[in-house]
């Protein structure tokens, strides 16, 4: 056959006349794209979220895997944790009903508080002569591990659902959030090391400063790993208060402020955590601002806020700038080199905002792993 | 990302002397807890006190 001669104008219809190969080649894919185009989006988009899931399962197993080793290292339990450790994983918390507002803070500080207590009574109960210190590093893990067991859970179910229907709108709000949700359980699970170094993190920077100025007071503990140092700067008196490190806990600062307040009325309370940087801006920066800077579910900040509300205390706040991976990671060397610097500017703000003879209430908020007082 | 290279994390422990003021970086070690004293100092008879432990990201 020769194809030497073969008319490309006559073939392609561009020399006038309506070629019907041509016709077929521009309407059939149009067809398809109508009929099956929502199928096709949903073939590409699958994979990519498979890929997702993939590493969701890996976090998954891997942090299993590493809370039973260390579980199986440092705990020397009996009998084998594993069983034990599974269920654990599966506790889902039901928050309370929110039909009434009315007094939910309460009830879910209650069903909160519960689930810490059970929590660490039974991991105890694996080997109860474990120390304070190695318990709040498993309970850490252990919170871990469950959180990426229901991240992977969650994720999986809505893809296999958006999978089974064949729905593709079903499936865009997945590949949506995706990213976002793969960017913490990442963080989640590259923490782990940390956590069993015993190690500080980014969100100890607020403990981590307020940790050395008690270095040299007299402490005693106000509430539940809660501690508070009392010193004096410039004639007035600093209460210090911050979780009792150097194990993994944020403490109860709500509980300790009621103590303190049931005993020492503080003129201002400056309160130093660490903060989610947007995007852009750069990580370690300090900011200065007003209100309780204080994360979690939100009971602690508005036992904080109701406190200073009834006793007409301002509340003043330092914040440092960081990502949610550095905020649960090995402290960075920015962060770290950050510490002078808040401490000079909580002075600077005591001088500004005080009188001599007043006193003032310095919290530390944050994990205080690897920072003690 | 497709050329985005692994990133490790490199563990160091700052100790400073109480005395002299000299700072001294070094390798992590287990068991390293910030504030505690650690050693002698390397240039004057003070103890040194470990001031920082922070992680510096390098490229595999």
């Amino acid at each position: 056959m020769d194809f030497t001669d073969i008319d490309f104008d006559q073939l392609f219809g561009s020399g006038g006349d309506t070629n019907p190969i041509m016709m077929l080649i521009w309407i059939i894919p149009i067809f398809i794209f109508v009929l099956y185009g929502q199928r096709i989006q949903l073939a590409v988009t699958s994979g990519e979220i498979k890929k997702g899931i993939k590493k969701l399962e890996d976090y998954k197993t891997k942090s299993r895997t590493e809370l039973i080793n260390y579980i199986k290292k440092n705990m020397n339990p009996v009998d084998d944790p594993t069983k034990k450790i599974d269920r654990f994983l599966d506790y889902f918390t039901i928050m309370p009903v929110d039909m009434d507002p009315n007094g939910i803070v309460g009830k879910v500080r209650h069903i909160v508080r519960a689930r810490e207590d059970y929590t660490r009574e039974h991991v105890k109960s694996l080997s109860p002569q474990t120390s304070e210190l190695e318990l709040t590093k498993i309970q850490t893990l252990l919170e871990i591990a469950t959180t990426l067991q229901m991240i992977y859970k969650v994720i999986n179910h809505m893809f296999l659902t958006a999978k089974k229907q064949n729905n593709y709108p079903l499936i865009l709000p997945l590949q949506m959030i995706l990213p976002f949700i793969l960017e913490e359980a990442e963080a989640m699970h590259k923490a782990i090391p940390a956590f069993k170094m015993g190690q500080p993190i980014g969100d100890g920077i607020g403990p981590m400063v307020v940790g050395k100025m008690m270095l040299n007071s007299n402490k005693e503990s106000v509430a539940f790993q809660t501690v508070l140092g009392e010193t004096q700067y410039e004639q007035r008196k600093l209460l210090l208060l911050k979780a009792e490190g150097p194990g993994s806990t944020v403490g109860r600062p709500g509980d300790a402020m009621e103590t303190i307040l049931s005993k020492n009325k503080p003129d201002i309370i400056i309160m130093v955590d660490a903060a989610l940087k947007m995007e852009g801006e750069d990580s370690a920066t300090i900011a200065q601002g007003f209100g309780a800077a204080i994360g979690g579910i939100g009971t602690e900040r508005f036992q904080i806020e109701d406190i200073a509300t009834k006793n007409n205390i301002p509340i003043f706040a330092i914040v440092i700038k960081q990502s949610v991976k550095e905020a649960i990671t090995l402290m960075t060397k920015d962060i770290a080199d950050k510490a002078d610097n808040v401490r000079s500017q909580i002075y600077e703000m005591i001088q500004d905002n005080t009188k001599p003879g007043q006193t003032v209430l310095l919290i530390g908020v944050g994990n205080t792993m690897g920072v003690p007082q | 990302m497709i050329f985005s290279k692994e990133k490790i994390v490199l563990e160091y422990t700052i100790e400073k002397c109480k005395k002299c003021n000299l700072e001294r970086k070094r390798k992590f070690h287990e068991g390293d807890i910030l504030f505690s004293e650690t050693s002698k100092c390397d240039s004057c008879d003070g103890l040194t006190m470990i001031e920082k432990i922070f992680g510096e990201y390098v490229e595999k």
